[in-house]
């Protein structure tokens, strides 16, 4: 029996070291999507591909990791050595998706392997049929990139650089992608340092007891909170737009059994696997069962498989949770992930009101590829600003452009005057969009408005990849709905309404976007709304002139000031 | 003459006199309604010390520099001024979407951070520069109009003025000042073109709001010092430390109040700075551990370093600040256990009211002092010198909530606390060295701070750093620190070019008018000036940039740009381990640092050498298991005296441990010199 206080000590180790390797590929990574958009996970397993550790960077990568360990450890079992690194991408083969890869490297003891040091990045491209690594055209998915299944890159410390080139020469920018991938190398070597340092002070008749003991240790605390809830069988639903090939209404169903200190969530009745990228791989979709219960205990928990074991999960293959291959699933991280977890949380809801969260904004990105005049050469913009609301909670209103749920606040967007600078671009206006967030007695976050120029002297091209501008961001508890996103090209004298799910769209000198992101759902009914906060808001300008058990009607509408009173009107918009 | 530190931090108000080579501390508590009452007690005591009054000490002071939290506090508990803020057009919203971040990612039940200045304070003006410079859309003079008035409804005392690309082009930001100084003669102006001309309008945003919310604050609390002050005779120069371990006169400092938002801290760097210098040694560890919180920094070959952007609470900072790194641990942080059982001490702090259990102040949770003492490591009629008297009672009963349910004796989980505190230190040295590729081994930690000597040998081991050093004018560093800075003054200019597309003589004239610009400042300065230019740099596609140092260049050598860019090429390579030689090179910001050398840094006392020891004292304590050891009074002991661990050495404001294998050595300074076995 290990002293609870060596596992104290421990389990602060264990998370200094996943974020110091998250603070080395921060510094040494070479693409935006990583050095800024921080859109990777540094985590620890041990050598029966349990999660000891993980930084806290991308919510929706939580708990897939041991699917990806097993895979990596079945494939290799018996050849695994020092000094090797592996890759792997494939979602049918312990993945997520496509354009996350990920790095392992081993970390031996004493000649034996004990834990795993792994770093999970996406990738800003991962080649297949379009640019940038999201493809709503993909009906199957070898369109959506190369497709790595456990691979051995380093053997005993030394490259296999036939290897490394064929990846390479799958991917659209093969000089960035080694770059990153050095970087998430690097970040797993420094793992494997700290925890071999690690070893010097405890021996491993101390180490792996400890971390038996931190899985427990996090065990008890989730089972703590959930053994508080009210025991029942709930079921909750949420629904994706559609897929870009026809399906439309896609529901995600949970069933959640939840009895004494664990749960039971039964997914089967979701809607059957689609042609389109919105299905997730089964990974995935333990990610987004994890990230909901992450979001419901108490965030001081460590996020380790010991957390997890409190809950039982049941769903069919062939279902969008678990297509069979070859189906495209690159949107899941985001869509259908997000969903996965809105299902369970509203299914809880009345098992722990004062925990459940109501819906934040869904993903809508664009892409825009041109040529700069001023320089003559080709560029990429991808669009950040913008972000949707957050959902509001039993704690107070929901965040105001704080992105989707599956990042919750962890995408940051960059600066305009920068993007001026080095895209032919002009931001007009960028301001919060009001009345965009769902009434309640705490109210949703507010969504955004950009308003952006093309200053291209030729045609140029855009892709969307999202969902979310039919079903809004849900109130829960008798809070409203947000409002949904609604994107729109001006070209000339046309108006058109972006869909979620296009490829080739194009782009003409002096078009103009206009951009309006969803805001979060509200919590509670809108008449328990404080007066005073309701008063603040009008001042404000985050809800416009209506009464206060109204619902949002009027988007974007004046706000007593002449920045808002210039903001695009759109034409009115029902909420969904 | 005397020159005078003073350092007014949130409990105590720190006092250092020099004169000659004599040096007089003194030490009173903080009057927070209005600390300037504190720091004229501060130095009524000083003079009573030096045997005059405070008009005598006064009139023989030439030099007072302060160190303060006046800002911090205004910033941190939400106390600044009403502020306005007039924005382009369509672009009011920059400060609070926060660039899409929100902390904590796993907690989405918490109210979102309010914002400096509501949404209803911010108002869009109708204009537009370009990147470039260009102006899209003139100045609207009615849409000012409109907004200056909706500003003075509102009834502000400050506005920030930040339009896009106003670095490119103030001249915007400068006939909206000039309308509002005519309007609103008595509020507080501020434009991000003067705070901080820099690309990136988050950052330049925030800065000149930060400064907007601070200035009047910081403005009237300095006018009123030194109006006390000049009532008592002072005829002589009152300075104020700065975020960037420079200092400034009252005047400027008011003017860029957000540049002092770390003066406090920035005072124990520089005292930091100062004892590497007298050690003559290069490489230090400062490890400041008080009450609530640690400050950490790195100094390499004598200097600390600075960084770009700091955040306070929610506020960011982008002015060139000393990069202190601040951990939310210090002696009267509390300890917790929670389901697991899983312990863990912090950030909550028992603070100075009620203060640790062992106060007897009504405090009933176990703290890091609280384990200290139930451990035996301080001494409960000696804490402080023997002002405060410590209730052992109450430590162990407040410890022993901790220990039922880790299901061990209170003495383990006394000693638990101790490590837990203990790693977290380490761990917060390993982010200012090994996270910047630094091995902290070969750096010396210099230890202050009332809570730093218990912990700072079990953080040295931790780390495996050999050297340890505590000075005995531990408790007051800072504000002698103060006493070794200089003037300073920091110029940013963004210029986003293309290196390929940069001449010599652009870049040249550039520096040359910034420079001009930063002597005017110095126009009253007679001492000799130091100037520093350094560019900030990237590869194309990155977003982060570098600072490439100009030192040792010739500025009108025609090969400028080339040598530039392969210093930039060697710097990337040094901090990132890779180089990209033939990519695209980027020029963003040219930085010009001014200096005034103020003169006499401050000698430190010698201790007599060879007269013998006062023999020590004993105390039993408990090091996984009860020991008899030595406690040595620190002011007693001669120069090159000797001490082998285990034992104490207390001084009345700090106590130091020494493990098993530990050998200290009493400086001719009469600090301790530690090596760690």
């Amino acid at each position: 029996m290990i002293d609870p206080i060596t596992v104290s000590i421990l389990t602060h180790r264990f998370e200094a070291i996943v974020q110091e390797m998250g603070e080395a590929m921060l510094r040494t990574a070479y693409s935006q999507i990583l050095n800024s958009s921080r859109d990777y996970s540094t985590a620890i397993c041990d050598a029966e591909a349990r999660l000891v550790a993980q930084a806290e960077h991308v919510p929706i990568h939580v708990g897939a990791l041991p699917w990806a360990v097993q895979a990596v450890q079945e494939f290799f079992r018996g050849r695994i050595a020092p000094g090797d690194v592996y890759l792997l991408n494939d979602p049918y083969h312990g993945g997520n998706h496509l354009p996350d890869l990920t790095a392992f490297v081993p970390v031996f003891m004493d000649g034996a392997l004990r834990f795993w040091s792994i770093n999970r990045a996406h990738q800003h491209d991962i080649g297949g049929a379009a640019h940038g690594t999201y493809n709503p055209a993909a009906t199957e998915i070898w369109q959506e990139g190369i497709r790595i299944t456990p691979l051995r890159l380093h053997e005993a410390g030394r490259v296999r650089d036939d290897v490394l080139a064929m990846i390479a020469t799958n991917v659209r920018h093969p000089r960035d992608f080694i770059g990153d991938l050095n970087a998430m190398i690097g970040s797993a070597r420094v793992g494997e340092r700290r925890i071999q340092a690690l070893s010097q002070e405890y021996p491993a008749e101390a180490l792996l007891p400890a971390v038996d003991a931190i899985l427990d240790s996090a065990e008890r605390q989730a089972r703590a909170c959930i053994g508080g809830w009210t025991d029942g069988v709930y079921r909750g639903e949420a629904v994706l737009d559609d897929d870009g090939h026809g399906a439309r209404d896609i529901a995600v169903r949970a069933t959640v059994t939840k009895k004494g200190d664990g749960l039971t969530i039964d997914l089967r009745e979701s809607h059957d696997q689609v042609t389109g990228f919105v299905n997730s791989s089964f990974p995935n979709t333990m990610s987004a069962i994890h990230m909901a219960l992450a979001y419901l205990i108490d965030p001081r928990t460590p996020k380790n498989s010991g957390t997890f074991r409190p809950v039982r999960v049941i769903a069919r293959p062939g279902s969008v949770v678990w297509p069979n291959p070859p189906a495209p699933v690159t949107l899941a991280t985001n869509h259908c992930g997000q969903e996965i977890a809105e299902a369970v949380i509203k299914a809880l809801a009345p098992a722990c009101p004062d925990r459940v969260i109501a819906g934040w904004g869904r993903r809508f990105r664009i892409a825009i590829k041109g040529v700069n005049p001023r320089s003559g050469r080709p560029f990429i913009w991808h669009m950040f600003q913008a972000r949707p609301g957050g959902g509001a909670s039993p704690a107070g209103d929901g965040w105001e452009s704080a992105g989707e749920g599956q990042a919750a606040g962890g995408i940051k967007f960059g600066s305009i005057e920068v993007a001026e600078a080095r895209f032919p671009l002009f931001f007009e206006h960028h301001e919060f969009r009001p009345d965009s967030g769902g009434a309640g007695r705490y109210r949703g976050g507010v969504g955004g408005v950009l308003r952006f120029r093309v200053e291209t002297e030729e045609a140029g091209i855009a892709n969307t990849a999202g969902d979310g501008v039919r079903h809004a961001p849900y109130g829960i508890l008798g809070g409203r709905d947000g409002l949904p996103h609604r994107y729109r090209l001006v070209s000339g004298r046309t108006e058109r309404v972006l869909r979620t799910k296009e490829v080739g769209v194009p782009v003409r000198p002096g078009d103009l976007f206009l951009v309006e992101s969803g805001g979060g759902g509200g919590y509670g009914p809108p008449e328990e709304r404080d007066p005073r906060a309701h008063a603040e808001d009008l001042a404000n300008g985050f809800v416009t002139a209506r009464p206060l058990r109204g619902a949002a009607r009027r988007p974007a509408a004046a706000a007593g000031n002449s920045a808002s009173r210039r903001a695009p009107r759109p034409r009115r918009t029902r909420r969904a | 003459m005397y020159r005078i530190g003073i350092d007014v931090g949130g409990t105590f108000t720190d006092l250092a006199a020099i004169a000659g080579d004599r040096v007089v501390i003194a030490k009173c508590p903080s009057t927070p309604a209005d600390p300037s009452e504190g720091l004229i007690d501060g130095l009524r005591l000083l003079a009573a010390d030096l045997g005059t009054d405070l008009p005598g000490l006064l009139r023989q002071t030439e030099r007072i520099v302060h160190g303060t939290t006046v800002a911090t506090n205004a910033l941190l508990e939400g106390k600044g001024a009403r502020a306005g803020l007039l924005a382009t057009e369509g672009h009011r919203d920059i400060i609070e979407m926060r660039e899409g971040l929100k902390d904590d990612r796993y907690n989405l039940r918490m109210p979102p951070p309010r914002p400096l200045i509501p949404r209803a304070r911010r108002l869009g003006v109708r204009e537009r520069v370009r990147f470039d410079g260009t102006v899209a859309h003139p100045l609207d003079a009615r849409s000012l109009g409109a907004a200056v008035t909706s500003l003075a409804r509102a009834g502000v005392e400050a506005v920030a003025v930040a339009y896009l690309h106003a670095y490119a082009n103030p001249r915007h930001e400068r006939l909206t000042a000039r309308a509002l100084r005519r309007r609103l003669p008595r509020v507080y102006v501020t434009l991000s073109s003067e705070v901080l001309p820099q690309i990136k309008e988050f950052e330049r945003t925030w800065t000149t709001v930060v400064n907007a919310y601070v200035g009047p604050v910081l403005a009237r609390y300095l006018a009123s010092l030194a109006a006390r002050l000049a009532r008592q005779g002072y005829r002589g120069d009152l300075f104020v430390m700065q975020s960037h371990g420079g200092v400034a006169p009252v005047a400027e400092s008011a003017r860029l109040a957000a540049g002092a938002v770390l003066s406090g801290p920035a005072g124990g760097l520089a005292a930091g700075r100062r004892c590497a210098h007298l050690l003559g040694i290069g490489d230090v560890i400062t490890f400041d551990m008080g009450g609530t919180s640690t400050d950490i920094a790195l100094l390499q070959d004598g200097e600390p370093p600075t960084s770009g952007e700091k955040k306070v609470g929610i506020a960011r900072i982008a002015l060139p600040s000393l990069d202190i790194h601040t951990l939310g641990a210090g002696g009267g942080s509390i300890a917790r256990v929670d389901a697991g059982p899983i312990l863990h001490v912090g950030p909550e702090s028992a603070g100075a009211d009620p203060g640790p259990a062992c106060y007897a102040k009504g405090g009933t949770r176990p703290t890091v002092t609280d384990a200290n003492l139930v451990l035996g490591l301080l001494d409960p009629d000696n804490f402080l010198g023997g002002r405060i008297r410590l209730d052992a009672g109450a430590a162990r009963r407040a410890i022993e909530t901790l220990a039922a349910p880790l299901g061990a004796s209170p003495l383990a989980a006394a000693e638990g606390v101790v490590k837990v505190v203990d790693t977290t230190m380490a761990e917060g040295i390993k982010i200012v060295s090994v996270r910047r590729g630094l091995d902290p081994r070969r750096f010396t930690l210099v230890a202050f701070g009332g809570a730093a000597g218990l912990h700072v040998t079990a953080v040295a081991r931790q780390l495996e750093i050999r050297r340890v050093v505590v000075p005995s004018t531990a408790s007051v560093f800072s504000a002698w620190g103060m006493l070794t800075t200089d003037l300073r003054y920091e110029l940013v200019r963004s210029r986003v070019a293309d290196t390929a597309r940069m001449t010599p003589g652009a870049l040249g004239r550039l520096l040359a008018r910034m420079e001009a610009e930063g002597r005017k400042r110095f126009a009253r300065f007679d001492g000799p000036v130091r100037v520093r230019r350094a560019l900030d740099m990237r590869y194309g596609e990155q977003i982060f940039e570098i600072q490439v140092p100009l030192d040792g260049l010739d500025l009108g050598s025609p090969g400028l740009i080339a040598e530039v860019v392969e210093r930039f090429h060697q710097r990337h390579e040094q901090l990132y381990a890779y180089s990209a030689p033939g990519q695209e090179v980027v020029v963003v910001n040219a930085r010009v640092t001014v200096v005034g050398e103020l003169p006499g840094a401050p000698p430190e006392r010698a201790v007599p050498g060879a007269a013998p020891a006062a023999p020590p004292g004993q105390r039993r304590v408990y090091l996984g298991r009860w020991l008899p050891v030595p406690v040595w009074k620190l002011e007693g002991l001669p120069a090159g005296h000797q001490i082998k661990g285990t034992a104490i050495v207390e001084s009345p404001t700090t106590t130091i441990l020494l493990r098993t294998g530990d050998r200290a050595m009493v400086t001719p300074e009469g600090w301790l010199d530690i090596e760690v076995g």
